[in-house]
């Protein structure tokens, strides 16, 4: 039997699906307490286990019957596409198994999220909602001053990590540019950069912000850092994907002149890749003014520590003032990123 | 075989290639030990069906593609352009000049930038980085676009012209390069057919009054009849016919473009 990546990935979402939806069968039916759940995670985990190899195996006497299952619809390999049929969803193995996970789903879901109607509609529930948006409706003018510098704070510590991180970013980019690094040397520096780029980005900014709070204290710094680590990493890759999907044909014209490495970059690949990158950026600043704000939060300086500190004390009519000046912030750098990225297309 | 039998004074060889081997990483291979002469003044034409090799001989010319074996000797035996490694490659292309079937300039640039970029290998890089060229070299790239027709254009963007006349800057690019040898791969495969002439002229004058070699892959017979002085003909990799483009008759056509393939003529 050969697994060849078809095979893998049909094999691992349908044993996937399979323990997924007998386990949360299970549950429903049995309603375990939460301590019990606990208590007997070595079972659950074996039986899991279990579960998946009966999946898999199903999964591959399906396939022999011609069956198709949701794995085999989604990752069946060009050869087999003609198995799909063209019938209606109910009457397909496919669709059923579609409709009792997304059920069930959505069943454990709402459970588990504890989603409940009567909590929302509760009398004093709402009546304290209510107050509170009285509270945000009314904002307390007087700290707005206070409010607009901050807020200043907070888009230069945005504009300043965008800066920074534009031409780290630029010259990286080339260096995580599968069609440039062709060389066997060159492709594993390619595979490095990719790996830290993703593996940075798959921290959120909010956790750089902590670790530089306590790296360089708390304060503006340390949320500058945090945006300008993540920004980096963003734009590196955003900016790579557009050096490999430019036109082979001019770097050929300019590499038949017999310009230098440096020169076949400047002159063939930065020209068709200069307009993608200042949208890139643009946006970029856009979404660091958002982010910029969350950051203050945990410690990141700027207009989000100032909300945090009068949110924690119920001041609702000055969180209320805080919030407007965010608002109209957003907005405007909103707009005003759409409109030059509109312009520069 | 057409002149095989007329000795060649060797003086006049510029370009002398030997058992060239080329196989490309999925297996294929691409040219099977071709050999030949590429003569001093002359307009060279290598004919062929795609898939022929032609394309892979062009760019193993100029090291757009490095070959897997044998041996391209330029400059009178003294350098081997299938060894030449670095800087050696950028010196070999600076003097083996190419133009392409899509011209291949920068679309974003202005003419005169495109022709400009012919320079770029004699400009040191930080001088080239921050657009500094000569004031003879920009001269000297206004005389190119003059030459083929188009100097009233300098100041456009390249991608706003016609086929034609972006491959004439391709052209003025490819001469003020100083090039011994031009390469032209298919050069007016993506023109039509009026087009196509103007070009090929443009071609032949480069050849005849500048004294550039020129090597050349065409698709129709009729335009290498008219244009070529000698012919070579390329099929899976291997040439099977080398002389005079007058001596290609039905029988030659037959065996180079596969029986039951008709002649097409471009006016």
């Amino acid at each position: 039997m050969v697994i060849d990546q078809y095979r893998f990935r049909r094999l691992l979402f349908d044993s996937l699906n399979f323990a997924f939806v007998v386990m949360v069968a299970l549950i429903l039916f049995q309603a375990p307490e939460e301590e019990q759940i606990l208590r007997d995670m070595k079972f659950y985990a074996l039986l899991w286990g279990g579960l998946m190899v009966i999946g898999a195996l199903i999964s591959e006497l399906f396939l022999k019957f011609r069956i198709v299952t949701l794995g085999e619809l989604t990752f069946s390999p060009p050869s087999r596409k003609h198995l799909r049929s063209q019938h209606n969803l109910f009457y397909t193995f496919w669709g059923w198994q579609f409709i009792i996970s997304l059920i069930l789903t959505l069943w454990i879901g709402c459970l588990i999220t504890k989603a409940d109607l009567w909590e929302l509609l509760d009398e004093r529930g709402i009546r304290g909602a209510i107050h509170l948006f009285y509270a945000l409706f009314d904002p307390n003018w007087q700290i707005l001053p206070q409010a607009i510098v901050n807020v200043i704070v907070t888009i230069f510590m945005a504009f300043i990590a965008t800066a920074f991180a534009i031409p780290v970013a630029f010259i990286l980019s080339f260096f995580c540019a599968k069609n440039i690094m062709k060389h066997p040397v060159a492709f594993v520096i390619y595979l490095t950069l990719r790996t830290l780029f993703n593996f940075i980005r798959s921290i959120e900014a909010l956790i750089w912000a902590i670790i530089f709070s306590v790296w360089v204290g708390i304060g503006p710094f340390a949320g500058m850092m945090a945006l300008m680590i993540h920004s980096i990493a963003s734009l590196a890759k955003q900016y790579s994907e557009m050096v490999e999907s430019v036109g082979e044909g001019p770097i050929e014209g300019v590499q038949s002149t017999g310009a230098s490495f440096l020169q076949t970059i400047w002159f063939a690949i930065v020209p068709q890749v200069i307009l993608p990158y200042i949208s890139f950026t643009v946006y970029r600043w856009d979404t660091n003014v958002r982010m910029a704000t969350i950051i203050g939060f945990v410690g990141g300086g700027g207009i989000g520590t100032m909300l945090i500190k009068y949110q924690g004390q119920a001041m609702w009519n000055e969180v209320g003032t805080i919030v407007i000046v965010i608002a109209v912030v957003v907005w405007a750098m909103d707009q005003a990123s759409a409109l030059i990225r509109d312009a520069l297309k | 075989m057409g002149e095989s039998g007329v000795t060649v004074d060797s003086s006049k060889v510029i370009l002398s290639i030997k058992n060239l081997v080329k196989t490309y990483p999925n297996g294929v291979q691409a040219l099977k030990g071709v050999s030949f002469d590429v003569r001093e003044g002359e307009f060279l034409v290598i004919i062929g069906l795609s898939g022929s090799g032609k394309s892979t001989l062009l760019r193993c010319l100029n090291r757009l593609h490095d070959p897997t074996s044998g041996s391209i000797l330029f400059d009178h035996g003294k350098e081997d352009i299938a060894q030449v490694k670095g800087a050696g490659v950028r010196r070999i292309r600076q003097q083996i000049g190419m133009i392409f079937q899509h011209f291949n300039l920068v679309p974003r640039f202005s003419v005169l930038k495109n022709v400009l970029l012919g320079r770029l290998a004699y400009t040191p890089i930080w001088k080239s980085l921050l657009g500094w060229f000569s004031e003879a070299d920009r001269k000297k790239a206004i005389e190119h676009l003059s030459l083929v027709g188009i100097a009233e254009k300098a100041h456009l963007r390249a991608d706003n012209l016609s086929g034609g006349q972006q491959q004439r800057v391709a052209i003025a690019r490819v001469l003020s390069q100083n090039p011994k040898i031009i390469l032209a791969d298919e050069p007016v495969a993506s023109l039509d057919p009026a087009t196509c002439h103007t070009v090929m002229e443009y071609l032949k004058k480069v050849n005849e009054e500048l004294k550039i070699t020129i090597v050349c892959n065409l698709h129709f017979l009729s335009l290498v009849r008219q244009y070529a002085t000698r012919v070579i003909a390329l099929k899976e990799g291997e040439i099977i016919y080398e002389g005079s483009p007058q001596d290609i008759d039905e029988q030659w056509f037959a065996r180079i473009y596969g029986e039951g393939a008709k002649e097409v003529h471009v006016n």
